[in-house]
């Protein structure tokens, strides 16, 4: 489970920051999320929706514990991210556009490495590996150097690693990002699957249609702000516009 | 320690897949001094061969005024004398590369040397190295000719050779073999493998933290239940085994460079081979092992402040300065131990090893030299640890 209570975070700027934010720019500083709250359950799948700088990444990267929230809590399976770091990540699988992976290792030795630091066990390791490579069809390529693969192939590297020791929460940004339709159809299913299994998914994308597919509750952010929280059902329901992608546009056009 | 050992092998096959690392760590220290040594040594034999089997042109500058030593002249071997050459051409023919040598005796030069008295003879040449050896050739005649002059007035005033020679200096000089070589030669290791060992940490640093975070590495990593610390070491780890592993190859190419160079003094052979004894090796290394462990300190702080694997070079690379500029004050004569060098750092290991190589080093100074150094390893430990902990470090690209 995921609480994210009243968070806010703030990042000092620097002067050539300032530049570059225009002379209409007043203050040291920009809230890039503000007081955002919301619960991701277990056994459901939450999407967490905005447009690019909305302050999704921010509000991931506190929840995967490499920033600190300013003020507000944030606690994943009752460890508090500020206090508790380690346990957060213990029980995490986090995958962003940021994170990135080692060109000169193989898909195994990274994936190995991964199991390595979070203590899994060699023969849970075996077990893991045979099962998430063979659903992400990852066998053919599981030694060729990570710097050779596609994006797509990359991209299923980065699942792997993120789901190798069996984390109860997954905060997935953008997971099918650059991937075919065949590639993205079998993580939606990985993610399905873990839903079943009672884990945690937090999931930010840009495709609609995986909106769809995939998630029960939702939550948009704009400029840092909370536009909407509740469940995918609801939302539907008190849509004014004719489609999911026509009403996102609406709600954040009506925030400014 | 399992945490600090997975991310340590992690490190170390990645950077040992990166071609770069294994050019800086290996490849180069392997092969400079060989390389050096044997491009060095065959310029310099081809050079000296050439000089001394050359035919000089000289010019004998005389108007009959120096008749015994232009006669003796007539006749040697590798010599060619140019006739007819005016006194005042004689400075622009050498420079020209027309003549390599010439002699101007002075008008009276037969008669003053007839009256006992010293004949002047002006001899040019063109000298631009140590070696000398055209001016050598040249002047062996001349010494010739004024050898048999003396032994002539000796004779004639019937003087012991002895009278010129009041005082027969026989200089001992009681530094031993080891000690001489040790000063010398020694001074140029330590300069060695400290430069090896800061360009061998130099390239996995910038790689393992600003390489890292311009990737996207270091975030991917941070995600993982661990300790910061711990995975600052793995990566300490690494760098410091590169230092080491590039001064270790530069020791083993040197040795190679040695080897293979044919026109070493055995004796000297015997001195340098000593010193490059395991005992002294591992001595050496144990005061480069704190001094790498500073060096890994300041380099990861520096690349994890850095937006970029370039902006990491361009800071890094003013800070080969300020290593080379103390390595090689410690090469200085008259730069010794004492307590406040003994503190100094780079310079305290330049001039410990060289004490050590010379076998005078002190204790008490070898042990000011230790306690300096790993005070300052641990403050640049700190140093990287509290850069490699700050959120503002990690994500500012």
């Amino acid at each position: 489970m995921i609480e994210v209570r009243n968070v806010t975070k703030t990042f000092k700027l620097s002067r050539q920051q300032k530049r570059e934010m225009g002379s209409a720019f007043r203050g040291d500083s920009v809230d890039a999320v503000s007081g955002v709250s919301f619960a991701c359950q277990p056994g459901r799948v939450f999407g967490l929706l905005g447009p690019n700088g909305a302050g999704k990444t921010t509000a991931l990267r506190m929840i995967a514990t490499t920033l600190r929230p300013t003020s507000g809590t944030v606690l994943v399976q009752g460890f508090d991210t500020v206090r508790e770091p380690e346990r957060v990540r213990a029980s995490l699988g986090f995958l962003t556009g940021s994170t990135q992976l080692y060109d000169r290792l193989t898909p195994n030795e990274l994936v190995r490495y991964y199991a390595n630091l979070h203590g899994v066990p060699r023969g849970d390791y075996e077990r893991r590996r045979a099962e998430v490579f063979q659903a992400l069809d990852m066998n053919a390529y599981a030694d060729r150097r990570i710097g050779k693969l596609s994006t797509g192939m990359k991209q299923k590297v980065s699942i792997a690693r993120t789901m190798i020791h069996d984390p109860e929460v997954l905060v997935l940004d953008e997971a099918t990002s650059g991937l075919d339709v065949l590639a993205s159809r079998g993580i939606v299913d990985l993610i399905r699957r873990a839903r079943d299994r009672g884990k945690t998914v937090l999931f930010s994308t840009h495709r609609m249609g995986e909106v769809d597919q995939l998630c029960d509750d939702l939550a948009l952010i704009h400029r840092g702000r909370l536009l909407y929280d509740g469940t995918y059902d609801a939302f539907k329901r008190e849509m004014q516009a004719t489609s999911f992608e026509d009403e996102f546009i609406r709600r954040i056009e009506a925030a400014g | 320690m399992k945490t600090i050992a997975t991310v340590f092998k992690k490190e170390l096959i990645d950077s040992i897949r990166d071609r770069r690392t294994i050019v800086f760590m290996i490849i180069i220290p392997l092969l400079l001094f060989p390389l050096l040594f044997r491009v060095m040594s065959s310029i310099e034999k081809r050079q000296a061969q050439k000089q001394r089997v050359k035919t000089l042109r000289v010019a004998l500058v005389d108007r009959g005024n120096a008749a015994d030593f232009v006669s003796s002249m007539h006749g040697r071997s590798g010599l060619t004398l140019v006739d007819g050459v005016a006194a005042d051409s004689v400075t622009a023919m050498i420079q020209s590369d027309s003549l390599d040598g010439a002699f101007v005796f002075a008008e009276s030069f037969d008669q003053d040397v007839a009256a006992n008295r010293s004949g002047r003879v002006d001899f040019y040449f063109k000298s631009t190295d140590d070696r000398d050896i055209v001016e050598n050739r040249l002047r062996k005649p001349l010494d010739q000719y004024e050898k048999t002059l003396l032994a002539q007035r000796f004779n004639r005033l019937a003087i012991d050779s002895a009278v010129v020679d009041a005082v027969d200096v026989r200089a001992q000089n009681v530094a031993s073999i080891e000690e001489r070589v040790g000063k010398a030669v020694g001074g140029m290791l330590p300069y060695i493998f400290i430069i090896f060992c800061f360009m061998g940490a130099m390239y996995p640093a910038i790689d393992l933290g600003a390489g890292e975070k311009e990737r996207g590495t270091m975030e991917t990593l941070l995600t993982a239940p661990v300790n910061r610390f711990h995975i600052l070491l793995g990566k300490f780890g690494v760098v410091v085994l590169s230092g080491l592993m590039s001064a270790t190859v530069s020791i083993i190419g040197l040795y190679i460079g040695i080897k293979q160079t044919a026109n070493i003094p055995p004796e000297f052979m015997d001195i340098i081979m000593k010193m490059l004894g395991w005992d002294t090796i591992i001595l050496v290394l144990s005061l480069l092992l704190p001094l790498t462990i500073f060096f890994a300190g300041v380099l990861l702080s520096v690349s994890l402040s850095a937006r970029s694997f370039k902006e990491a070079q361009s800071l890094i690379s003013p800070l080969n300065v300020a290593i080379i500029v103390p390595a090689a004050i410690g090469l200085m004569p008259g730069i010794e131990m004492t307590y406040v060098t003994a503190v100094i750092p780079v310079l305290n290991v330049s001039l410990a090893t060289k004490e050590i190589l010379a076998g005078t080093i002190q204790t008490p100074h070898l042990i000011a030299v230790y306690v300096s150094l790993i005070g300052l390893a641990l403050l640049s430990l700190y140093g990287s640890v509290w850069w490699f902990k700050r959120e503002s470090t990690i994500f500012r690209t």
